[in-house]
């Protein structure tokens, strides 16, 4: 016969001011089953613990009831207790009287009460029929999959690799390197971006535990935590990496011109190209959407050109098969097009550009030499506006969130303008400064003092030519006044936004995202690199607005994590997962349609003992079954339970209300 | 309608080419001008096979029996047989390769009396919809009559609803005739007859008979094809249709 103990908690005033623990505490000694009832200030404190601990043991109670707070809140902390006391941790059952029944009814205490009551024995009847379960072991696949090649996934790659464990790095464009490789000067150092960027990116290409698949995508992930497969599409680059040896030729020779993405389209490159000189894997990739060989079937210079004969314009997509066992997504931002702000002229007036394209031009290996020069003539200005928060903080034409670099890298263009044109002078328009970082606060006054940068704190209301120049109206909030500034060039601090192909990429992963496209973490303070399915990690701007140290800080935290999860040979995960009744399964596969994990598969059994005919049976792969119960609802001929929630447990608790 | 005739030929022409091992039909019951389903395994009775508007039995039904399992079958359906057949299908209870299906465009049958089924007269889509040759003119959709008793049933409260279906089970003998009878009902073993399905508890007891016809007819939810075989099999009469109908909607 079940021996229950019943432990109910004050939670301070939580419960208690609404519910009367003692009433609980002797409508449960009623409950024949019962041996032992006791309330506490706090049941999770160490002494209420060790309450339990010691009723175990004295009252040698087969299952325990503990009436607290909810079960994702403190479930794991009584569990332990439990196993400590030499108990199965599963012959726990938590009744929430604080969420479902103090928190939800304060202004009845006598209906809280009888809530609370009645909650406690449909737990007692439940824990009655509770059975021993056992922590399932699921082997591991120690291999990550890094999706993107920007420095968060570049540093993830690296930190996963240095500790031996396999990486796979898989990137969209032919070169890693991502929006860093596009950088001029990093802030608060200005250090050059190429220069630290660089040795990273020939560190992946070299390192022995890390495979590249460049100009790749990920388009198929199956399987669960440390047992995943994916297919990644490997795009064609009608060039053969094995013989190329990248010696130029081709690229040289090619006669199609087409915007160049490096260059934020300000020049141009051929239809045969690698992004730029430092790629990596610096081998060229033919751009099948503008060359004319492959459009119209003429041309074929570059194969020509090519000494090696590393062209082939009859390549075609390939697929490869990775088993990994747990993924980083470091997929990156993207600028957000400032069109819809019309009062600035954004794409009549060619000096208005953004951040991005001022970033090539003021770079060194960038379209201009490292000169800003006017879209429109291509003079040197020497006015130059700089407007913050296009698009960020904006509920009503942008963007509500704070893309939180802009403010950094705007005082940076101010002094790299500052280097580059002597006799120039910056103008800022600013919300709000948000300099919170090391050395960040010193940094935006170094762009004050030192270059004469003139910030002026208001939203600037128009833009329009005057000859040559372009007017940009303002307000100047501190002198209440407007203020209108002849510029040269007007510079754009548009809002960073995730890369466009996040929410087809979350829901090929199985992972959620927010309405702007950013990829959710799991909790926003606690577990901010994982997503709410194990075994996913979240690297960089792909989760929310981030510059590069919190970037690579994220990167290692995801490395960290992989680490973890690989230390072991397998992973341990909870039992309560659904198993199938064989000989009652009729086979209909109705549950192999509603789960939501594809965690159920068909197999073939025997008609009958040692008969050769065979029937079909649903299978459930336990490693994958999170025990949402959605099977055990479809199934019309009650083959499949599930561990924790059986039919006999579900009933008991009917039963006792 | 008598195709007899043609589903001879049919069924003749199927064992000839070695296309089929059986064939489901109907013959004569042998003593008075009602009809049985028959399986037959010799092409040396196809002459045996009758089709008329006697023939109302759903032959879908012996698709879950153990001597047409994994051969291949020929067999007849009429609109609400070819019906549940889909059913089969979607469920992978059986496979389309293993089937040669006879698609009658159906004019109706009768009972035991010569009138016309009620569920005959209600039916909205007497042609086979799924079949590999089709006898007969198809009639296309017919406009949705509602059932007299369900729309009563529909306007009465959960109390009187209860006590109706209270009243109709009360005769119940619990023989589970209509499960056999019913081609949906497939299961390894039904969930009425586990041992921990407690509430159903085996005996025949009002409120043991309430829950297992009402657990039936909710695993039938959406999925009940109007084809009354359950009806015809009972042998207390029960219009238990009724319940299954009220919640195919």
């Amino acid at each position: 016969m079940a021996r229950v103990g019943v432990f109910v908690c004050f939670c301070g005033a939580n419960i208690a001011d609404f519910v009367d623990v003692p009433t609980v505490v002797e409508e449960a000694k009623k409950i024949r089953e019962v041996k032992f009832a006791v309330d506490y200030k706090y049941m999770c404190s160490d002494p209420g613990q060790q309450m339990i601990r010691d009723a175990i043991v004295q009252y040698r109670l087969t299952s325990i009831v503990v009436a607290a707070c909810s079960p994702r809140m403190h479930e794991k902390t009584f569990r332990k207790a439990l196993s400590d006391a030499g108990m199965n941790p599963y012959l726990l059952e938590v009744a929430n009287i604080r969420e479902h029944s103090s928190w939800v009814h304060q202004k009845d205490k006598k209906a809280a009460t009888d809530k609370a009551g009645d909650l406690v024995r449909m737990a007692v009847a439940k824990s009655i029929a509770n059975e021993q379960l056992h922590e399932i072991s699921v082997p591991v696949t120690k291999r990550a999959l890094v999706i993107g090649g920007g420095i968060a996934g570049i540093q993830a790659a690296l930190d996963i690799a240095d500790a031996r464990i396999p990486v796979t790095l898989v990137e969209r464009s032919p070169s890693i390197g991502g929006r860093m490789a596009q950088l001029d000067e990093t802030f608060p150092t200005l250090d050059c971006s190429q220069c630290i960027l660089t040795p990273k990116m020939v560190d992946v290409a070299s390192h022995p535990f890390i495979e590249l698949i460049p100009y790749s995508e990920v388009i198929e992930l199956d399987g669960y935590v440390g047992n995943y497969k994916a297919k990644i599409r490997k795009k064609a680059s009608y060039v053969n990496f094995k013989s190329c040896t990248g010696c130029g030729a081709c690229w040289q020779k090619c006669p199609v011109k087409v915007p160049n993405e490096y260059n934020m389209g300000i020049d141009t490159r051929k239809a045969i190209y690698t992004p730029f000189p430092q790629a990596v894997p610096n081998k060229p990739v033919i751009d099948a959407k503008h060359c004319t060989m492959l459009l119209k079937g003429k041309c074929g210079i570059c194969a020509k050109f090519c000494e090696k004969g590393a062209i082939d314009f009859k390549m075609t997509d390939e697929v490869i098969e990775r088993e990994i066992g747990a993924v980083v997504v470091a997929t990156g931002y993207d600028l957000w097009d400032a069109t819809p702000y019309e009062e600035y002229g954004v794409g009549r007036y060619k000096d208005i550009i953004n951040s991005l394209e001022f970033e090539r031009m003021v770079s060194a290996n960038g379209p201009t030499g490292g000169l800003p020069v006017r879209p429109s003539d291509g003079k040197v200005p020497k006015t130059v506006v700089f407007i913050k928060c296009v698009g960020s903080r904006d509920k009503a034409k942008g963007i509500e969130f704070c893309s939180k670099i802009c403010c950094m890298y705007t005082a940076k263009h101010a002094i790299l303008l500052h280097h580059k044109v002597h006799d120039s002078r910056a103008y800022i328009f600013y919300m709000d400064i948000r300099a919170a970082g090391k050395g960040y606060e010193e940094f935006v006054n170094r762009a004050q003092v030192e270059t004469g940068a003139v910030y002026l704190r208001g939203r600037v209301s128009k833009i329009y030519q005057k000859g040559e120049k372009l007017m940009v109206r303002g307000e100047d909030g501190q002198l209440g006044q407007e203020v209108e500034v002849e510029a040269d060039l007007v510079v754009l601090a548009t809002a960073i936004i995730p890369d466009k192909e996040n929410p087809a990429l979350a829901r090929l992963l199985g992972i959620s995202y927010d309405k702007y496209g950013y990829l959710s973490e799991a909790h926003p303070k606690l577990r901010p690199v994982e997503t709410a399915k194990a075994g996913i990690f979240l690297a960089g701007c792909t989760q929310a607005p981030k510059d590069i140290p919190e970037t690579v800080a994220q990167a290692s935290a995801c490395a960290a994590k992989v680490c973890g999860l690989f230390a072991g040979d397998t992973i341990k995960k909870d039992p309560m997962v659904s198993t199938v009744n064989k000989d009652f399964c009729s086979g209909c596969q109705n549950c192999v349609k509603v789960c939501p994990y594809q965690a159920i598969v068909t197999e073939d059994i025997p008609l009958g003992h040692g008969a050769k005919e065979m029937r079909t049976v649903a299978k459930i792969n336990e490693g994958v079954c999170q025990g949402c119960g959605s099977c055990v609802a479809i199934c019309r001929s009650m083959a499949i339970n599930l561990a924790g929630f059986t039919d006999p447990q579900i009933i008991n608790e009917i039963v006792a209300i | 309608m008598d195709y007899s005739k043609q589903i001879q030929d049919i069924a003749a022409k199927l064992f000839a080419e070695g296309k089929i091992d059986v064939f489901v039909g109907y013959r004569m019951n042998g003593f008075d001008d009602n009809q049985v389903p028959v399986v037959i395994n010799d092409p040396k009775e196809v002459p045996a096979l009758v089709f008329t508007e006697k023939s109302v039995f759903n032959l879908s039904n012996y698709l879950k029996a153990d001597h047409t399992r994994n051969k291949r079958v020929g067999l007849v359906v009429k609109g609400c047989d070819s019906r549940s057949l889909n059913l089969l299908l979607t469920e992978s209870q059986v496979k389309r390769d293993n089937l040669y299906i006879i698609g009658i465009a159906c004019e109706g049958v009768v009972d035991e009396k010569g009138q016309k089924m009620q569920n005959c007269i209600e039916c909205i889509v007497p042609d086979a919809v799924v079949y590999d040759e089709m006898l007969g003119s198809p009639r296309g959709k017919k406009d949705y009559i509602v059932n007299a008793d369900i729309a009563g049933l529909a306007v009465k409260g959960l109390v009187e609803r209860r006590e109706y279906f209270e009243e109709i089970f009360d005769n119940c003998i619990r023989c589970n005739a209509c499960r056999h009878s019913c081609p949906l009902c497939y299961c390894a073993k039904c969930c009425i007859d586990q041992e921990t399905a407690t509430i159903y508890n085996g005996s025949n007891t009002a409120s043991s008979a309430f829950h297992a016809l009402m657990t039936w007819s909710l695993h039938l939810a959406g999925r009940c094809v109007d084809c009354r075989n359950c009806e015809k099999a009972c042998p207390s009469h029960l219009p238990r249709i009724f319940c299954i109908n009220r919640t195919r909607r």
